[in-house]
């Protein structure tokens, strides 16, 4: 098994890395020695055998489950980013396990494993059916995976602040915890893991030549379609048997499969021995570290944390050296149904319709008595806290559908969307910081620490990027990866579970709530900067799609144009997402909308998504106020549930 | 900007009297006041029982659902409008209830300025760092007591707070020899367990007991803790507080660590009804009673 992976030079790396492990491992051991303490409790020995032996099994165990999932995911997926949890996997079966403790708790006690199962392969054939028609093309199926992570995740979070639970457990899962207390995990994960290596051994031929091509496959009488989702659910079973055990241990499918390839390991053989062992490997040496930093048994940083911490700059050191094949479906916008020969009217009915909208959630809400509308001196009371949320929402989903439209233009790929960019999720780390560190902060200095993670966050971006504007899809994944990392770093800061994190489960949820006119007048001030500033790009964004030559040819100086329309989009998506938190699928779903109802010149476009966009932010937030009064729901679910059939359409339709 | 709400609707009638209050008071807000409030809301659950326990009816307050499942006493009468989740109160529903006083603490800094807009805001803290909580809690019955016009009400509230624990530590004195876990189970594998700054950690001690805990804590409580960590005081009994999760009693049940902590071994584990964790003194004395009962169910004193 060894010889596999030894005839690389690098192995030397991987087998340094497990003796490092194996060290740390031993540590812990001789910590509990002697065995027996004298007094006949034999404490240690119990210890000894019953948490530290199966917790280092357990990181094994998961760690080679979890990197042979990513193996065969990525295989049978053709897709070099593919894993658990860019493919949402781990977070579906979350989901259907929170679901299950709220609602169905007997089912927790006597089916976890089933319920993670159901959850995890509910998402997977999602997945496949969206984007079967697209050949299931690497970027697409990654993004509306990551898309349905979001939802999933937003969506547990919401079920848990609804029912005013502890977070402690949503946590816990959510950040994959390796803490032992007997063998039954391991046996499970044990079991799942040789039983589904079996069965990766039987399908290393047809699966060889399954990385061809369909057609080359099929000539050689291969079943594609029985062999690819047997395939599936083996790397669905291993990965959600490890969610339902210890949680959700992010990007060991994703980086094991490619440190594997960049050991060496060429055939599908070597993948399938080398990717295992270089995840235990991984995971037995992150949690090692994790044991040590607690120091015995101080407040602890869950394994899961760990892991996804390396994953976002493993992504970023993968990227350059990814092949990606090109495809042309992904890169082709979709031209509008009909274009409207005169946009003026339709313009002016989308402004209308708008205002009504915005005008109803001024006036109609709930109160104690049930519905009103609000007039007078009843209005007069209310105007003060429903305003200033109102036109914070608005303008919001104005910059985002905005940045949006910007980056669609731009990128030529009409499933870029400003929480790609993962510059939201950088005033995550920003609020988390100051959170952390000032005892009561006043919205000032949130503001600040905000804009200051923002700004790392969009350094880090362009940083990454700027070496390959050649390919734009590069900087969607750049952008994955560096949102990756924030919401990695955000989850460590929410381990702690006091009153701090339940402020940042709020901000990530997206609430309007507590927005004062002090907000909402900077976010217009904002807006009205970046936004008054649009129209003198209107001729790059018309010039953009029609690609590198052509804006070349009519004299566009192309890196300095990308970098300001980056840096445009950027602020737009910042602003826009202190507000309403880091997830909303505006910005993808308004310019689309824009788009189909025939608005095909840039200007117009953009007129009309971010009129679209303050409309759709407006009914999130008004329903996020009113569905169950009083106990106000996260904009971010309404947003989310706006946005998420709409991808699926979109991403069915898009051929 | 404060709103001066002036001329009340007729559906409003009622309520005339106390939007002139508001707007009064507004503009006084910042001296003390010695006049009795008529309708007072509060967002902060420590304020909000001390309130009860002074037989302050209040017209709103924060999350009473699960107030009345976790924190169970005092009793929350029936009129007591919920205004949703502590972390995300409904402003426009505080502002229907029209309070002339807002009770706070130092936990709602963040939304000083949108309840400053309501009405006068008062804001105390019992909880802080490093600090046990019961001296202040009690400090805090009596400024209240005052500021409300119940003197006497709270200085009483206070001496039977005292006079029920010093009676509770004399029944538990030939009991206080082992150390105590206070823990919140998070699952079959994690507990949050409640330090010296906690009000349970504190009227443990008040009890005479010591607590098991050695390392400080932040805001009251440390989670998540791996379940092993219990067996580094292996004399230790070990106190759960509901609520338990309900995958995780039938896990503890069946696993072998668990089942072989001494504490679980002789019969040294007491399950609590649930407490309200960060409250003032009525979850105080309801955790010294519950306490005390649990410890005697657990049969002889253990010397």
């Amino acid at each position: 098994m060894v010889r596999a992976i030894s005839q690389r030079p690098s192995a030397l790396a991987w087998l340094m890395a497990a003796a490092v492990a194996m060290g740390l491992c031993w540590y812990q051991v001789v910590n509990l020695l002697p065995l027996s303490d004298g007094r006949g409790f034999e404490l240690n020995r119990i210890l000894l055998f019953n948490s530290v032996l199966p917790r280092a099994a357990v990181a094994l165990l998961s760690g080679a489950a979890l990197g042979l999932s990513g193996a065969l995911l990525q295989q049978v997926l053709r897709n070099p980013i593919a894993d658990p949890s860019t493919l949402g996997i781990s977070a579906g079966a979350q989901f259907a396990m929170t679901t299950a403790t709220l609602f169905a708790p007997a089912l927790m006690d006597s089916a976890r494993e089933t319920v993670a199962l159901l959850g995890g392969l509910a998402v997977v054939a999602f997945l496949i059916t969206v984007t079967w028609k697209r050949g299931l093309e690497p970027i697409t199926v990654v993004l509306a995976g990551m898309v349905v992570s979001l939802i999933a995740m937003a969506l547990s979070a919401t079920l848990i602040l609804a029912n005013g639970e502890y977070m402690m457990s949503l946590l816990i899962w959510g950040s994959g915890s390796l803490t032992q207390q007997g063998w039954d995990h391991a046996q499970a994960i044990a079991l799942a893991l040789s039983v589904s290596l079996l069965a990766a051994f039987l399908l290393i031929r047809p699966l060889e030549i399954l990385g061809l091509d369909d057609a080359s496959a099929r000539s050689l009488g291969v079943n594609l379609l029985s062999l690819r989702l047997l395939a599936l659910a083996v790397a669905v079973w291993l990965a959600t048997t490890v969610t339902a055990e210890v949680g959700v241990i992010g990007f060991i499918g994703l980086a094991a499969p490619a440190f594997a390839r960049l050991c060496g390991a060429r055939s599908q053989k070597n993948v399938f021995v080398a990717a295992p062992l270089i995840g235990a490997a991984i995971l037995w040496l992150a949690d090692g570290l994790v044991q040590l930093a607690a120091a015995g048994s101080a407040e602890m940083v869950p394994t899961g944390a760990a892991t996804a911490l390396l994953g976002g700059p493993l992504l970023l050191y993968l990227l350059p050296r990814l092949r990606l094949a090109r495809h042309a479906s992904v890169s082709m916008s979709p031209s509008p149904v009909r274009r409207l020969a005169r946009p003026l009217l339709p313009l002016l009915v989308i402004l209308f319709l708008v205002l009504g909208m915005i005008v109803s959630a001024l006036l109609v809400g709930r109160g104690p008595d049930g519905w009103s509308v609000a007039t007078g001196q009843l209005l007069d009371d209310l105007l003060p806290f429903r305003a200033p949320r109102i036109a914070a929402a608005a303008v919001a989903g104005a910059m985002l559908a905005a940045a949006g439209m910007i980056l669609q233009r731009m990128t030529d790929n009409p499933l870029a969307s400003p929480e790609v960019l993962g510059v939201s999720a950088g005033a995550g780390v920003g609020l988390a910081a100051v959170l952390f560190t000032f005892p009561a902060p006043t919205m000032g200095t949130r503001l600040t620490g905000a804009v200051i993670g923002v700004l790392v966050a969009l350094i880090a971006l362009l940083s990454v990027a700027g070496q390959q504007e050649k390919n734009s899809e590069r900087l969607l994944l750049g952008g994955l990866a560096v949102g990756a990392l924030c919401n990695a770093l955000v989850n460590a800061a929410m381990i702690t579970g006091d009153a701090r994190a339940f402020q940042l489960l709020a901000w990530i949820s997206g609430s309007t709530n507590q927005t004062t006119w002090t907000e909402a007048s900077a976010a217009l001030a904002v807006a009205l900067a970046l936004l008054g500033l649009l129209p003198l790009m209107t001729r790059w964004l018309e010039i953009l799609p029609l690609g590198a030559d052509h804006a070349r040819a009519v004299g566009l100086p192309l890196q300095m144009t990308r970098m300001t329309l980056t840096l445009f989009a950027a602020g737009l998506t910042a602003a826009a997402s202190l507000i309403v938190g880091p997830l909303s699928f505006v910005g993808l779903v308004a310019p689309h909308m824009a788009r189909l109802l025939g608005f095909g010149r840039a200007h117009h476009q953009l007129l009309a998504a971010i009129l679209i966009g303050a409309g759709l932010m407006t009914g999130a937030d008004w329903l996020s106020r009113i569905v169950s009064f009083p106990y106000q729901l996260p904009l971010g679910l309404f947003a989310s549930l706006i946005g998420g059939p709409y991808l699926i359409w979109l991403l069915r339709r898009n051929r | 900007m404060p709103t001066q709400p002036y001329s009340a609707r007729n559906a409003f009638a009622l309520t005339r009297r106390s939007f002139l209050g508001a707007a009064i008071g507004s503009s006084i807000i910042g001296k003390v006041q010695a006049k009795p409030h008529r309708r007072i809301a509060v967002v902060d659950w420590a304020m909000f029982e001390t309130l009860l326990a002074l037989d302050v009816e209040p017209v709103a307050a924060t999350e009473l659902v699960q107030f009345r499942k976790i924190a169970v006493e005092p009793h929350v009468p029936a009129q007591v409008a919920d205004l949703g989740l502590r972390g995300s109160p409904n402003f426009e529903m505080l502002r229907l209830s029209n309070p002339d006083l807002i009770i706070s603490s130092r936990w709602f800094t963040w939304a000083q300025d949108n309840l400053e807009q309501i009405a006068p805001v008062v804001s105390y803290s019992v909880y802080e760092p490093g600090r046990p909580p019961y001296a202040s809690a009690a400090q805090i019955t009596l400024a209240l007591g005052e500021r409300l016009g119940r003197k006497q009400r709270a200085q009483a509230y206070v001496d039977i707070s005292f006079l029920e624990l010093a009676q509770a530590r004399l029944r538990v004195a030939d009991r206080t020899a082992r150390p105590v876990f206070l823990i919140n189970l998070g699952d079959a594998r994690h507990f949050r367990v409640f330090g010296t700054d906690s009000m349970f950690g504190d009227v443990l001690q008040r009890l005479g007991f010591t607590n098991a805990w050695p390392k400080a804590t932040s805001y009251a409580a440390a989670a998540p803790i791996p379940l092993e960590a219990l067996a580094e005081v292996p004399k230790a009994s070990i106190v759960i507080i509901s609520p338990v999760p309900p995958d995780a009693r039938s896990t503890l049940a069946n696993s072998p660590l668990w089942n072989a902590f001494p504490a679980v071994r002789e019969g040294r584990v007491a399950t609590l009804p649930p407490v309200n964790p960060f409250g003032a003194l009525p979850a105080a004395r309801r955790f010294a009673r519950v306490l005390t009962e649990a410890l005697f169910a657990l049969g002889e004193p253990n010397g």
